[in-house]
This record gives C-alpha cells, structure tokens and sequence, in this order.
C-alpha cells in the first residue's frame, strides 16, 4: 500500500514555461555534482537519454549561483547567472539535475533581475528551464518509470522544491517502479537546516536541524535516502558521517536508472 | 571568530526552553493546519484574497486613514496622529496624567512593545498592568514576550509559579489552574481601580470606525467595562476598508493564530460607551502611529505592512523553533520579525539587519501567511540590502563571493579547479583557520573529492552515444 | 499634533507616489470565509454549536433555577428589565441584585443580561452596549446568562457583522474565557467568566407558560 500523497503546501510556484518541443535538451549537472556526485550527473544524462532524449551538456557550464544569492550578494549572482544565460543560450529545454538550481533560475534569478535591463533574457531562460523528474513527467509526458529496484526508500524533499510539481513528478515516477518502498518518517516537511551559505554562517542552527532530520529519517532504517537535491543530502550525510552512522544517500535519477526503465 | 549573534543564542539555550517551545509551536501548526483544511477546499484562495485586501489598503492608504479618521470623530472618539513611538508615548502620558488615575490596566499589544509602554508609565510613576496572562507573566519577571500571540511559549509551569511566588501571589504552586484562578483573583481588583485601559487594535474598520479586540480571556473587555478612559495604540497599518472585510480577516486570523474558529471574545468597539450603559469608558483616545510605516508603504518591502499577527510564521518556522524569540532581539520575532523588525526599529536597519540571516529560506512561513506576504522574498531582499549598504557586522559567518563568482564565470579556471580539488582530501580542514571551514567541519563531513570525473565520462562516452 | 498628522500624510503620499500601479479592492462575497460547512440557520444548529463552542444552553427559567442551585449560588446581578420576568420561576431563595455595586464585585456569583443576537455559524452569542444593562454584570461575575430570542439569529458571522448598527461596544461571545499560556494547557475561567450560559427568552411570551 502506497504511503499517502504529502499535503499539498501553500503557495505553488509553476513558472510559466514554453511548451516542450522535440527532444533535443540541455543539461545543467550543477556544481555540487560536477565536484562530488559524478555519478549522479551521469545517472542524469542516461535517464533522458533512456527517455528518448538528445542531451547536449555545455562544456562551459560552472554553477547557478544561488550560493552568491542566499549569500545576499545579488551583484555577484547576476554576473553568475549571466554566464549561466550565455552557456545555456540555445532554446532547447534547459533540463537540470537539482530542485534548488532549478528554482533559483526561475524564482530568484528573476527577482534579482527585477531592474536590470536583461531580465527578458532571464526571464526566456526561466521560461526554458527544468527540473529533471518535472521535465520528465510534465515536459515529456511520461506517466510512469518501468523498472525493478528492491529497496525502502525515504524521499527527502528540499524546501526549494516547494510548491513546485517536482514533488508529485518525483513520486510518480517512483511509484512505477516495482519492489520500491517508500517510507514516511516524522516531520518530513521540516528544514534540514542546509539552506546554502546558513550551514556556514549559522553552524549551530544548521546541524541542530540536520540532527533533528537524519535521526527522524533513520528512525524508519531505510535502504536509501532520496531526493531531487544531492546538496540537502551532502549536509545530512556529512552530519550522520560526523556521528560514525551510515546515511546511504541516491539522486532520484540513480534510483531510476538502477531500475532500468524504458526500453 | 565574530559569531551570528542568533547562532550563538540558539546554542546558549537550555533544552527545557526549547522543549517548551517546540511543543508550543507544533500545536500552532497542527491546529491551524486541521481548522483550514477541516473548514475549506481551498484556504489559500482565502489567503490569496486576504493577501489583496491588505495590499489594496496599504496602496491607498492615505484614503483609508483619513476616512477612518472623520468616523471615529463622528462616533465621538478623539483621534491623535504619533510620528514617532516617542510622540505616541507623551500622547498616552498626557492622557494618563490627565484622568488622575494611578493604576492602568493593559491589554496585550505589540504595538505598544515599541514604545516600551509598560515600562515607561512605571517610570512616569504609574502601576500599569499586563492584564494578559502570558504578559502578566513577563511583567512579574521583568522580561519580555517571546512570541507575538504566546508570550511565555518559553516558559514552563514551574517558571510560572516561581515568579507568582516571588510576587507575593501565594505560595510555590504549578497546577496550571491554580495559577490561572490567582491571575483572576488579583486582577479582577485592578480592572475597577484602574481609570484607564489600553489597548491595541487587531483590526480598525474605516467605513465604521469599529476598532476590533480578539482575545479568549476576556481581559480587554473586563478592562474596558471597569474604566473611564480607552486608549487604543495601534501602528497606522492596522486600518481596513470596511465591516464586510472584518469577516474575512477575523476568521483568518483567529484559525491562523490558535485554530479556534472563533475566540471567546471578539469585541468591536466604534466609540465611547452609550448614554444609557453605567459601565465603560466615556472617553475614547484612538492612536494612529506611523513610526517608520510611512516609509515602508508603496516600497518593495510594503508586503510586510499587510501582518495581521497571528504568529503562524514564527510556529513554523524551524529555526525560531532552535532559537526562541529573545533571539530575536527586537520586539517581533520569527520571520515577521527578520523582517518587520529592522525596517521599523530607528536605525534598526543596521542594528537588526543580521537576523535577515537567520533563515534557511525553506518557504514555510510564507507556506502559512494568511495575507499572503512572501515573506522569504522578503527576507532576501533585505540580506542583500545590508551587502549593498556593506552593513560588515550582519554578515559575521559568510563567505566572501568574491572568488567564488569569478571561478563561476570562468569555465577554463573552473575546470581546472574541479581536477585539484582532490587536494581538500588530504588537507585538515578542521584546523585551518578559514572560519567557513571550521563552521562546515565541526559538525559535518564533506564527501570525498571527485571533480572533473563526469566530465572526462561525458567527453569518452561523447562518441558513442551520439553513434547510438 | 496637528505637526505629526500633517507629517504623516505628506510621508504616505511621497510613498505612494512610487507606485506604478495601485491594487485594486478585490471583489469578493463577503460571506467568502463561511465554512460550506457551517452554514444553516436553525435553533437546533445553533443550540449544538452553542455547546460546541462551551456555552450550556438552558431552555427554561426553571431549569436555569435548577442550575443556579446545581453551582450552590444564591445572589447575583440581574438586568432590572428582565428580573419581574425571571424572579418567579427561580425563587425566592436566588437573589436578584438590579444593580452593579463596584465595592461588592465578588458578591455577584451570576449576572444575567440580555444578548442581542446569535450567530448560527460558529455559536456566538452578539452582545450590544444598548441591550446590556451593565457590561460589568456581564464580565465580572463567574456565571454569566445571556437571554436571547431564539428568533434573533443570524446565519454567519459575515451577515451579523454586516448588519450591525452603530452600536458602540458588540461583543461577540463564543464560550466561556480561557486560557493556554501556561505550557500550552487550556484552562477555562481567566478574567471573563469561567460559565457561559445561554438563555432562551421568547421577547413577548411568557417563560412560566412555554410548552
């Protein structure tokens, strides 16, 4: 039986985005994979590339910025986001490996363009741009992933995900999978605490809550903890590593590529 | 190394405390969360709704305050406009003085936090009493709320019953309703001798001048009933259109703040006392104070204006909930207060402009807003406010981005930087003296180093699978 | 003062002028917040809400009597208009004091005044300054009895506020007082009274002679 559908919070934040064409996309790997969850990103690449995907992967891409955001310097993200716009220039979908770099570009960076006079330019790259199990279900239009994987799973949501249909598209693409357990644990809307450059500038508040959230998540001993965000997962793993405890952590993508998938 | 001042706050907390807190504010959330769902298919179109009544008010206030303004005249109350929380205070000394009354009896406001009121008549030689329970409590103990609807969400029984004990109100006793009955019994005395009462205003109609007072203890209508004189303080953002608006936001606020869908007491009070009532005030002061609202009116942070108080935000927001309210420092906590607080406290921009910090930007409060202010927006926008203005002390803890954003806007360094990196696996970054560093590692680790790996993958497999 | 308002609204206009475009005033039902749900207009709704919201409802002046003696309490406040019409059914052994003596304000163990109106909605008893003898007989005592005309109902909180006259001072009771702010525990009976009661009273009928 199938744990319940989380309630559905407050405010949703759909970007208005561009009809997906084709299938040719961009992928966005994201810092934190480029540096430390290589295989996360490749995992990324084959389930498109398995859903019929043509993937180009600029070489020139770096990061998304959002640290320089959540650090409150908006001139320094808007120099990083720039780069992003001229990387990622052509107009296929920009399909990217992370819920918070995803939301970055089409919430924040919008805002931090607010008077700047390239905020069409932003604004068109926000209108293009994905997160990868969102693209996936509302952009290729697949209802479910076929697959094989015996695991129990807990899904680990990150706030930037909030209100946008990467919760649900997670979920259904998941749920299609065969031998897959998905956990509920305690207070799983709750902040880990990670929240960008807070993990540094608040230490103590940030692996108070991290604490909090990998005890209620192992409290259910699941196989794998999940998510559509490796950098929530990288705090928590590291908080659990600093304690001796293992905290296997897996990108959805990886889930869904061990499954195996469409043909 | 210069700390966030919130953060070592939070980690000076006694467990207790936080217990008593996390309890507090799970309650709020559960509550509010079972009202609106039990009540409605669709609460955030209501706050949506919500949301836009406040705004449009905000943006046309001007209108609405000088409309409310000739209807309270008319119904017979006097109205004094405060530019400042000082003027605001000499208005209500010059009204105390003049009744000849010593004793003034005090319904919770948090405008009148600002002012530091209870305090300031202390000092004017007047006895002013929280007549609150949860205020009273903080006044006993010479403190200050830590909540905006649950001021002593921090404390326990015990706390509570040392501080009766301690002011002479019966021996040590923590049976909660033990407590409540001696609160009763004390204040019922002080409502008929004080001539004066004060109080804030949850809501004030412009179309019929009703000022709206919702409480469940009954202590602004109890202090209304015993006195001669009412002064209502109330910060100008307070105005709405009018009654049929008062529905609206009455049943928004009252299920946001404890999930009740009606508290025991909703008073609306449009002018003195009739001709023919032996009980109440017959002279009305309202107290219309901008103290740095104007400023923020037509602005890019007015959405704050539209708060209605009902401490959903700080309920769920988890790092009020590690921290408490007193580390907020100001007079409003959670995230109404990251907010409110600097932009409204003189100077407070500086002084308070590190709490803009203290925020995952996780989106729960704004999940939960009734009037639908975004609220972690807001919060953004006033970090980076205080990098622009190079407000150095707000920023204790964060990194430079400096190099970082360079690095991001040059593929060629990035890359190269990717294949080093490996270098951080053998370095001992806990001993290092770079503070962002040291604040990762004491308590976390970082996984092992594997830059440059995907992209050398891509560029091998390139080939085949664009043959494939 | 006459500084500070003209200070305030030159402030609020320079604000405003920034303002590309204002919000317009919504438009919505002002019935809006009205639970689906509660809506209804019937006195056994109300008297179930009534209850549900902590008041005890009473049907008769003799089973207020009952009551009364059920709490042991034998003197209190009552409104001078309504006590001819009350003093009967409840006997000679409950005194009905007509006015509101400060200095014995622990005396009045009940008060028994008017209400103006109920809300079906959410179980609140409308008190209005006019139709209230004295709020202090109302406030003080630990038993306080709101007559209403069953008749006098609104449907929903919008339509009672909506419909409101100038009334100076509305009161809209729902309960008795309470309080959670120690440790988050409800306890009922703070500064208002600890018993809310709910009277009906048909206005011309006769209470002794209702069916």
């Amino acid at each position: 039986m199938m744990p319940p559908q989380p309630v559905p919070w407050g405010k949703v934040l759909v970007p208005n985005r561009d009809p997906v064409h084709g299938k040719r996309v961009q992928l966005m790997i994201t810092c934190l994979c480029d540096a430390f969850f290589d295989d996360a990103a490749q995992a990324a690449l084959q389930c498109l590339e398995r859903a019929g995907c043509e993937v180009q992967c600029p070489r020139d891409q770096t990061c998304c910025g959002q640290a320089a955001y959540t650090a409150g310097d908006w001139a320094a993200y808007r120099q990083v986001v720039r780069h992003v716009a001229r990387v990622f220039d052509d107009p296929a979908p920009v399909v990217v490996a992370s819920g918070s770099c995803a939301a970055a570009m089409f919430h924040e960076a919008p805002m931090a363009f607010e008077n700047e006079p390239d905020l069409p330019v932003i604004r068109a790259l926000a209108a293009r741009t994905w997160e990868l199990s969102d693209f996936l279900v509302n952009g290729l239009g697949l209802a479910a992933w076929p697959g094989r994987l015996d695991a129990r799973i807990a899904i680990h949501d990150s706030c930037h995900t909030r209100g946008t249909p990467t919760i649900a598209a997670v979920r259904t693409l998941l749920d299609g999978i065969d031998g897959l357990e998905r956990i509920d644990f305690p207070d799983s809307e709750l902040c880990c605490g990670f929240g960008g450059v807070f993990s540094v500038s608040h230490p103590h508040v940030s692996s108070q809550m991290g604490r909090q959230k990998i005890d209620k998540v192992l409290s259910e001993s699941p196989d794998y903890v999940v998510s559509a965000d490796m950098s929530c997962l990288m705090h928590q793993q590291g908080i659990a590593a600093r304690q001796g405890r293992a905290y296997p952590i897996r990108h959805v993508a990886q889930v869904l590529r061990d499954a195996g998938g469409l043909p | 190394m210069n700390r966030q001042a919130l953060d070592a706050y939070a980690q000076g907390l006694d467990d207790a405390v936080l217990e008593a807190i996390d309890v507090g504010a799970r309650s709020g959330v559960d509550k509010r969360l079972e009202t609106l769902t039990e009540d409605y298919d669709d609460p955030d179109a209501l706050r949506r709704l919500a949301g836009l009544l406040r705004q449009h008010t905000l943006d046309h206030l001007d209108g609405y305050l000088s409309q409310v303004e000739k209807r309270l005249i008319e119904n017979g109350a006097r109205v004094h406009f405060a530019a400042t929380t000082d003027r605001a205070l000499e208005i209500v000394l010059d009204i105390v003085r003049a009744s000849g009354t010593r004793v003034v009896t005090k319904s919770k406001s948090m405008a009148s936090e600002e002012l530091d009121l209870a305090r300031r008549l202390a000092s004017e030689g007047f006895e002013p009493l929280e007549t609150d329970l949860g205020e009273f409590v903080v006044q006993l103990d010479d403190d200050h709320p830590s909540h905006i609807v649950k001021p002593i969400i921090h404390k326990t029984r015990r706390d509570v019953a040392r501080s009766f004990e301690r002011n002479g109100l019966g021996d040590y006793n923590d049976d909660p309703e033990t407590i409540t009955r001696r609160a009763r019994a004390f204040m019922r005395r002080k409502f008929l001798e004080a001539r004066v009462t004060i109080t804030g205003a949850n809501f004030i109609s412009a179309q019929s001048g009703r000022v709206a007072l919702v409480t469940n203890e009954g202590n602004a209508r109890f202090g209304l009933a015993g006195a001669d004189v009412h002064i209502v303080l109330a910060g100008i953002e307070k105005v709405i259109p009018g009654d049929r608006d008062l529905a609206l936001l009455l049943s928004l606020l009252i299920r946001s703040a404890t999930g009740q869908r009606m508290t025991s007491y909703v008073e609306l009070v449009a002018g003195p006392r009739s001709p023919t009532q032996p009980s109440g005030p017959r002279e009305m002061h309202v107290i219309l104070m901008d103290a740095n609202r104007s400023s923020i009116v037509g602005g890019d942070m007015a959405p704050i204006l539209r708060c209605i108080r009902c401490g959903a935000c700080m309920n769920s927001c988890p790092v009020y909930r590690q921290s408490s309210g007193h580390a907020y420092r100001g007079v409003y906590p959670g995230p109404m207060g990251a907010v409110l607080g600097p932009l409204l406290a003189d100077g407070g921009q500086d002084q308070l402009a590190d709490l803009a910090r203290a925020s995952t930007l996780c989106g729960a409060c704004g999940d939960v807003c009734p009037v639908d202010i975004p609220i972690p927006d807001l919060i953004a926008r006033l970090r980076a406010r205080s990098v622009k203005n190079q407000l150095t002390e707000a920023g204790h803890g964060v990194p430079p981005m400096g190099i970082y954003s360079f690095l991001a806007r040059h593929p060629r360094l990035w890359r190269l930087v990717m294949r080093l990196g490996w270098i951080i696996d053998w370095i001992p970054l806990r001993r290092f003296p770079v503070p962002t560093a040291r604040a990762w590692f004491d308590s976390r680790t970082l996984p092992r180093w594997r830059g440059g790996r995907f992209r050398r993958w891509f560029r091998r497999t390139e080939r085949q699978r664009s043959r494939g | 003062m006459a500084d500070d308002r003209a200070l305030i609204f030159a402030r609020l206009r320079e604000s405003l002028e920034r303002l590309d475009c204002r919000t317009p005033y919504p438009e919505f039902a002002a019935d809006v917040a009205t639970p689906p749900a509660r809506r209804g207009n019937s006195r056994a709704l109300f008297s179930q809400r009534l209850r549900a919201a902590n008041t005890q409802v009473v049907e008769s002046v003799s089973a207020l009597a009952g009551l009364l003696e059920d709490r042991g309490v034998r003197c209190g406040y009552c409104d001078p208009v309504l006590a001819p019409r009350l003093s009967t059914a409840l006997g000679p052994q409950i005194e009905l004091l007509p006015t509101f003596d400060r200095s014995r304000i622990d005396d009045y163990r009940f008060g028994i005044t008017r209400a103006s109106a109920g809300i079906v909605e959410t179980g609140t008893l409308v008190l209005k300054d006019r139709d209230t003898s004295d709020r202090l007989g109302a406030v003080a005592p630990w038993i306080h009895v709101a007559c209403l005309d069953p008749r006098d109902l609104y449907s929903t909180l919008a339509e009672a506020i909506t419909e409101l006259d100038d009334d100076p001072n509305v009161i809209l009771i729902s309960g008795h007082s309470q309080t959670a702010d120690v440790e988050g525990i409800m306890i009922h009976g703070v500064h208002g009274p600890g018993e809310q009661v709910c009277l009906f009273l048909n206005q011309e009928e006769d209470p002794e002679t209702r069916p």
